[in-house]
């Protein structure tokens, strides 16, 4: 199935917007993750902590799903396809990996934003939230995304043997 | 790399290979990078999880075990919302 011209810039802007705000939003998510491991005044931490869990449940879970279904839309839907060259399955990997650690997390962040609300609040309650694991999936997850748009802009080379074959069908019902 | 076939970039986002682009049977070294990388990773976590060093990453290192802080025990699947003060 492939999509008419107009339909196709569409979906990529769809895939575009939705990738890069998402990468976008793992930045803003770092940020709050240096600013809750270091800053001094408890209730900036307890207020990073706060803001991270639904920034995640209402933006990077959103945005991440949103970049892989379109990410399948427009690889399904052209000529690209999604097994054929090496660098789309690079990023499909990138992207279910990064989605399904993401869910995963979410019950840190919620524990996390837990002990934040709590009242009284005791310097445990801190110790606890001074733990560089934010910081640490945000890093790695901004990593992976750099990855990911660098594959989208480059499009390295190399079709997968899958992609090789399909070529090789198409020549040959071109040659009859 | 300048005399490997390349996917012409036409500016609109579809795949022209170029004319000249034969069979490549080899891997492609990028993609071979990419896997020993993913592989080093993944070796590294499956070590530091089989000495322990590991054992307390995951969703679960912060799930409460019924002890007074309930910090850092690890508690598989516990729901977040459990996680109160008494």
């Amino acid at each position: 199935m492939t999509m008419t011209p107009g339909l196709r810039k569409f979906a990529l802007t769809a895939h575009v917007a939705s990738s890069v705000g998402w990468l976008g939003a793992v930045v803003v998510f770092l940020t709050l993750a240096v600013v809750g491991l270091t800053s001094g005044d408890e209730d900036t931490v307890r207020g990073a902590y706060l803001v991270m869990e639904p920034a995640a449940w209402f933006v990077l879970v959103p945005l991440g799903l949103a970049s892989l279904l379109t990410g399948l839309i427009q690889s399904l839907g052209t000529t690209w396809g999604l097994f054929r060259h090496y660098w789309i399955l690079a990023k499909l990997t990138i992207n279910v990996f990064a989605t399904i650690v993401l869910l995963l997390y979410m019950q840190t962040l919620s524990y996390l934003a837990g002990v934040a609300a709590e009242r009284p609040f005791s310097s445990d309650d801190l110790g606890v939230l001074r733990s560089p694991s934010p910081l640490i999936h945000a890093g790695a997850a901004l990593l992976l995304l750099l990855v990911a748009t660098t594959l989208s802009v480059y499009k390295p080379r190399g079709l997968t043997p899958y992609g090789e074959r399909r070529r090789q069908v198409r020549r040959a019902l071109s040659q009859d | 790399m300048a005399d490997t076939p390349r996917i012409q970039d036409n500016g609109d986002d579809a795949p022209h290979e170029a004319p000249q682009a034969g069979r490549t049977t080899s891997t492609p070294r990028w993609v071979k990078v990419f896997g020993i990388i993913a592989l080093a990773v993944v070796l590294l976590f499956t070590v530091l999880l089989l000495t322990g060093r590991g054992s307390g990453h995951g969703p679960s290192r912060h799930a409460p075990s019924g002890g007074a802080n309930g910090g850092a025990a690890s508690s598989l699947g516990a729901p977040a919302e459990s996680h109160t003060k008494p």
